[in-house]
């Protein structure tokens, strides 16, 4: 059997094909955003005439739809029900200003206007039990007038209905009663988690790209019958896992991020496969780094995700949406990021970002603006003849240029300035990250950075420095990155449940109850996508807290029925969990579990892939270029490596620059390198 | 450090790890916080200091009454306990509200930091306890003794060992011993964990000590404000703002003097200290005078020490804004949430065009107390903003204060009490150009039997948020029984367990003339329902038909549509006059 991923992304689809015996096709086609199967379609051709691959195939799909059709809003007309006297939960959210001293502050409009948001007579208790009975005959004359104006998608979200879903499902039938082909999302299916808000959120958000969604994979399915591929179609899921289409039409807000998700995926593999289980994946593009920790092999994850942030990076600025998500930062900070001086008088780079258009100075279409891209060419990092291969010529007076006048004011050299740049961006990626790390209790002295994007390996080096990790790994060809991580996703599909429960006054009947709906509906999606019951396996968490607390540490259960007897075990080990986290454990206060988590998951995918291998013989050795290093006193004529002329086994020393087509990796005076068999470089550290 | 490594670069590059130590120690904070004041609500500040106690960096959220008054309380610490009295493993505490946030509940806790035996810096924070003692939190006491315990500056740690009287004191005197002492704990491990990040990196830069970057950064914040001054014009305006007080009003005066580069607030003129506890201290006026300024002129230039320095503030000795111990205090932020709008209200003079209208101003705080199961939890909740001189108002959100709501799933997993209402409250937006923000409609009940009591100190029940060039007013708040009572909004009230408290929450002010919003703005403000149809014609002149059936639930934003020949003569018609 083959795999396939097809990854469509904002200016590329890219596909990666590996065959049975591990050689692979590798496609690029430009994206067609206003039907992007189109682009799907065109890729998946080509590769299929390219060969003729023998038996079934499996093809992993990664989208930016959902994402797109939240920000651009262009999903379905959708009306919310919910519990009366609370339909402007969606628009009060959590009363609170993100940003204290800014007059001018704006809040994420809410997908639904209020002269779509309905006050249903019902109600649920926190206990579960019913206060009010739901008003059917309301339900049924409101869903026959939504339907008759039009509306086609619907969002319940009613009080405590993760305690008790009995009206909102009753309300789901109701609907269907007088208006079977409208869409119905459940808060108590999508996002069964205490907090009104978010889980009205993250419902509307679900109904509104649902029909959109359902219509394109729908279509796409069509399409790859038409170029002649036989085989399964998935879908890639925020979560790091990958679902069948149907499961994905269900819940498309699952599949927000998909393709950031699918960059960790690769990441965890590929360090893994160099022997680095425990990784700081450092994406740097044009705009944006993106930075995630991964464990043992796999990307931590959150449960809780914003889209359509307001300031782009200011935490409560967007849109909750509450679904499991590998936990990722993004940090303003980028190739195309701009340097200015302060009110203060100080630098500052980013987040404002020329973007890639007029893009950095030294593009040479416009851009006047002094960018970290315009300050690490005037360092020496990359060869203005040789960006992007050669394929693009840099002008290295229009970044000086640009640099002069931000030089002038403070009082600093061209080249100094440039320096400056360059080091405060890393600093602005090595806070988040510190900030990112410390949050999750996590300790990086064991954890290389795994550098890739097209910024990532220039950066890389001083970014791992100033975190004090042991090093760094930049991987060979960081172009296919996520569609290579597509291939390698497990089918897999998280649940979340809340339940208040104090531990020692535990509801062991209703805890194994929640335990064991999770995993049946998980058994059901996963079966209904092919796999037998003993090849799926089951990880079970809970989130716990001492009683009066806000936050939830995560710890993990063992399998099989929970029971008092596994009090104690439970006890110590959140104790052990939240102590890594905070430090010391607070004595003599009760613990409670809020959520119950349980991720259902197929074995992971038997990928035979083939290393790449060095694609030029001779030496690797190109020539010297001045370059700076502070530690060496300023510009000195530093070696230039061919990447594509490195061997496994091969070794240099910093100063150092290695150039491939995608990037250029910049190896200061301490850096050590080798290259494995993979040609992954690996950096590490020497002593001083 | 010598002179010359400090260039803008390296300057920059340790400013802001130092900003991100004061967000390590506010993160720290809020994931081990207990009270739903901090954790939720956010009602808490973090920053550090140098080894003078002034003001290095703070955390990016909390509540710009804690954060600043935080501020001025490191001298009165370092007063009690000069550096050579501290050693490593010491912890100090006050909730003195002369010396610190000008509330009882608030406490702060501090903690030195050193270096190889040498204090380098000092780390604090200010949380709101779940409960203090004395009366439950609210307006009615006559003295601050009645308001409940208040702790001296002491150690709460010595060389790392616990104060136990002080621990047992506290815990024989509060509601809720477990929460209280627990997020003292929370609030020492805030510290820990910014001081252990701070020594990391002074190791790092090879720093013996911080005050030389402490004293660039704060010189160079002040010069930044005082720039920003110099672009205003000279000049002295005056402003005048009225709240509902406890029995009686209390007026604001406030003036506003610039003069080159320094900005004078003066408060002479404003109501004398109320006899009961919504006095301010003028830590706290300072405080939120400070806030003013930077939001109005300078909000990217960092608060600390030297932003400070430009703005002189006074209140007259024993007035509402400068209360004298003993007054009771307890409801401060009653009358200091005003204290932003007051100053935009003189400020405006020298800044035409560029700040808002008033709003609700005062947080709604209301303390809630029960039996069967016994509970008591604090419930923030805030109205509308002032509409924007280019936008409209905020709908339920608060301003000045940053603290967030509490989501009403954890109000009733957490306490019998069921919320029946939280919805936005209609033509509650003083019209205008620029609609001011919408207040909220909300209702509290309870299950089960058991007495239950409310003690809300909320404002803008008496005098409706103000708006600024033409604007109309927003709606006054309201509290009431639905059996019909209307209390004192500012004293505790017994409730049986079946009565229904209604809280309506105020509206922001307009800005500009509502005759001249566009009327498709009207329009839609009419299909959301924000405006009623009633008001819109009444207000701006829009008469907005719905066409559909008179009958229908759903009602599309196309089935409404301006009657624009009667429009154009009710907006003719206000013109003449």
């Amino acid at each position: 059997m083959y795999r396939v991923g097809i990854d469509i992304g904002g200016t590329f689809t890219d596909l990666l094909l590996v065959a049975d015996d591990g050689s692979s096709i590798i496609e690029k086609t430009l994206t067609t955003p206003a039907d992007p199967g189109a682009a799907v379609e065109a890729a998946l051709s080509a590769a299929l005439s390219e060969r003729s691959l023998g038996g079934r195939g499996m093809l992993i799909h990664g989208t930016t739809l959902v994402t797109n059709a939240l920000i651009e809003r262009k999903g379905a007309p959708t009306a919310l029900l919910t519990t009366a006297g609370f339909r402007d939960a969606l628009e009060i959210g959590r009363e609170h200003r993100y940003e204290l001293y800014d007059l001018d502050l704006e809040l994420p409009q809410p997908l639904i206007p209020r002269h779509l948001r309905f006050d249903v007579p019902e109600r649920v208790a926190a206990d579960g039990s019913v206060l009010a009975p739901l008003d059917e005959d309301y339900v049924r004359r409101l869903a026959a007038e939504l339907w008759s104006k039009g509306i086609r998608a619907i969002a319940v979200s009613y009080l405590n209905s993760f305690r008790n879903p009995v009206h909102e499902q009753r309300t789901r039938a109701l609907i269907a009663e007088v208006a079977p082909e409208v869409r119905v999302s459940l808060s108590s299916e999508v996002a069964p988690q205490i907090g009104e808000f978010q889980r009205a959120s993250t419902t509307a958000a679900n109904v509104y790209v649902q029909e959109r969604i359902a219509a394109y994979l729908n279509g796409l399915e069509k399409r790859l019958e038409r170029c002649g591929f036989a085989g399964s179609f998935f879908v890639m899921l925020a979560s790091g896992g990958i679902a069948t289409v149907e499961t994905a039409a269900r819940f498309p807000v699952r599949l927000l991020e998909s393709g950031p998700a699918a960059g960790a995926l690769n990441a965890a593999r590929m360090s893994s496969l160099a022997g680095y289980p425990d990784v700081l994946s450092f994406d740097m593009g044009g705009t944006t780094a993106k930075l995630c920790v991964i464990e043992k092999g796999r990307p931590l994850k959150a449960r809780e995700f914003e889209v359509d942030r307001r300031y782009r990076f200011r935490r409560g600025s967007g849109l909750p949406i509450r679904v499991p998500v590998i936990d990722m930062i993004e940090i303003g900070a980028g190739g195309g990021s701009i340097a200015r001086v302060d009110a203060m008088g100080l630098l500052k780079v980013g987040s404002e970002s020329a973007e890639a258009d007029p893009g950095p100075a030294c593009y040479g279409r416009g851009g006047k603006e002094p960018t970290v891209t315009d300050a690490d060419l005037v360092l020496g990092y990359l060869d203005a003849n040789y960006f992007l291969g050669g394929k693009m010529r840099l002008d290295v007076a229009a970044a000086r240029r640009a640099l002069s006048d931000l030089a002038r004011r403070l009082g600093l050299t061209v080249e100094k300035t440039a320096w400056g740049i360059h080091q405060i961006v890393n600093e602005n990626m090595a806070n988040a990250a510190r900030a990112h790390l410390n949050e999750r209790g996590k300790n990086p002295q064991r954890m290389p950075l795994y550098a890739f994007g097209g910024g990532g390996p220039v950066h890389g080096y001083r970014v791992a420095e100033i975190l004090r990790l042991p090093g760094l790994i930049a991987p060979f060809g960081a172009g296919v990155g996520s569609t290579f991580g597509l291939l390698v996703a497990p089918l897999a599909f998280d649940f979340a449940r809340s339940a208040y429960q104090r531990l020692d006054e535990m509801d062991w009947k209703l805890a194994n109850s929640l335990l064991d709906d999770m995993a049946g509906e998980g058994r059901a999606i996963l079966q209904g996508a092919g796999l037998s019951p003993g090849e799926i396996s089951y990880e079970r968490t809970a989130e716990m807290r001492y009683v009066g607390q806000g936050h939830e540490v995560s710890v993990p259960l063992p399998g099989g029925e929970l029971a008092p007897k596994q009090l104690p075990a439970l006890t110590a080990a959140f104790e052990d969990a939240y102590r890594a986290l905070y430090g010391r454990s607070v004595p003599d206060v009760p613990i409670e579990v809020i959520h119950w988590r349980v991720v259902a998951s197929g074995p992971p995918p038997k990928l035979n892939f083939s290393p790449p291998v060095a694609a030029r013989a001779g030496t690797a050795l190109k020539g010297r270029r001045p370059a700076y290093f502070p530690e060496e006193g300023g510009y000195i004529d530093a070696l230039v490596y061919d990447r594509y002329a490195l061997k496994p086994g091969d070794r240099l020393a910093g100063p150092a620059i290695v150039e491939e087509r995608e990037s250029t990796l910049v190896i200061g005076a301490r850096g050590r390198a080798r290259v494995d068999h993979a040609l992954n470089v690996i950096v590490e550290f020497a002593d001083e | 450090m010598n002179e010359t490594a400090l260039d803008p670069v390296t300057l920059e590059v340790i400013w802001n790890r130092l900003l991100a130590v004061a967000n390590e120690q506010q993160e720290a904070l809020m994931r081990t916080a207990f009270s739903t004041i901090v954790r939720e609500s956010q009602d808490l500040a973090c920053g550090f200091f140098d080894t003078r106690g002034r003001m290095i960096a703070q955390s990016i959220t909390g509540t710009p009454g804690h954060i600043n008054a935080m501020a001025t309380s490191m001298r009165h610490f370092l007063a009690a306990y000069p550096p050579a009295a501290l050693a490593p493993g010491d912890v100090l505490i006050t909730n003195d509200p002369w010396m610190t946030a000008g509330q009882i509940n608030d406490i702060t806790i501090t903690t030195p930091i050193f270096k190889d035996g040498r204090l380098v810096a000092l780390f604090a924070n200010t949380c709101h306890s779940a409960d203090i003692g004395g009366r439950i939190l609210s307006a009615e006491a006559r003295e601050v003794y009645e308001e409940g315990l208040r702790i001296p500056i002491m150690k709460l740690l010595d060389r790392g060992e616990p104060n136990r009287v002080l621990l047992e004191i506290v815990r024989a005197n509060v509601r809720q011993p477990d929460e209280v002492v627990g997020d003292f704990y929370a609030q020492m491990a805030s510290n820990d964990t910014g001081g252990r990040a701070l020594l990391e990196l002074m190791e790092e830069f090879g720093l013996a000590s911080i005050d030389a970057v402490a004293e660039e950064i704060i010189n160079r914040s002040e010069a930044a404000v005082r720039a920003r001054i110099r672009e205003l014009p000279d000049g002295e305006w005056q402003s005048e703002t009225w709240g509902d007080g406890f029995e009686e009003p209390i007026v604001i005066r406030c003036s506003v003097r610039v003069s080159g580069d320094d900005i004078f607030i003066d408060f002479a003129g404003s109501s004398p200290q109320s006899k009961r506890g919504i006095n301010v201290v003028l830590n706290y006026t300072h405080a939120y005078a400070s806030f003013a300024i930077k939001a109005a002129i300078s909000p990217d230039v960092p608060h600390n020490e030297g932003s400070f320095r430009p703005v002189h503030v006074s209140a007259p000795p024993g007035s509402i804004l400068n209360a004298l111990d003993p007054a009771p205090v307890a409801s401060r932020q009653a009358v200091g949430h005003f204290i932003p709008s007051a100053i935009f209200g003189a400020l405006a003079g020298a800044l035409p065009g560029r700040l808002l209208a008033p709003g609700a101003d005062p947080i709604w705080l209301t303390v809630w107390r029960g039996e069967n199961p016994p509970f008591n939890i604090t419930v923030f909740q805030v109205g509308g903003t002032g509409a924007r001189p280019t936008k409209d108002g905020l709908s339920a959100v608060g301003f000045p204060s940053g603290v967030a709501g509490v989501p009403a799933e954890v109000i009733e997993n957490l306490t019998p009490i069921v919320l029946r209402r939280r919805e936005l409250r209609a033509d509650s937006g003083g019209p205008g150009t620029w609609r001011g923000g919408l207040g909220q409609l909300t209702e509290f009940a309870r299950r089960g039997e058991g007495r239950w009591s409310v003690s809300p100190i909320v404002d803008r029940c008496r005098y409706p948020a103000p708006g600024l060039r033409g604007g109309g007013s927003g709606m006054v708040g309201e509290v009431y029984l639905e059996r019909g009572e209307r209390p004192n909004p500012k004293s505790v009230i017994d409730l049986s367990p079946d009565d229904v408290v209604h809280l309506n929450l105020p509206g922001g002010g307009g800005y500009g003339d509502p005759f001249a919003r566009d009327p498709e703005r009207v329009r839609a403000d009419v299909v959301e329902g924000y405006v009623t149809p009633e008001a819109a014609a009444r207000e701006y002149g829009v008469v907005v038909r719905y066409t559909g059936d008179p009958k229908s639930m759903v009602r599309l934003a196309e089935e409404w549509v301006i009657d624009e020949a009667e429009t154009a003569e009710r907006r003719k018609l206000k013109s003449k006059k």
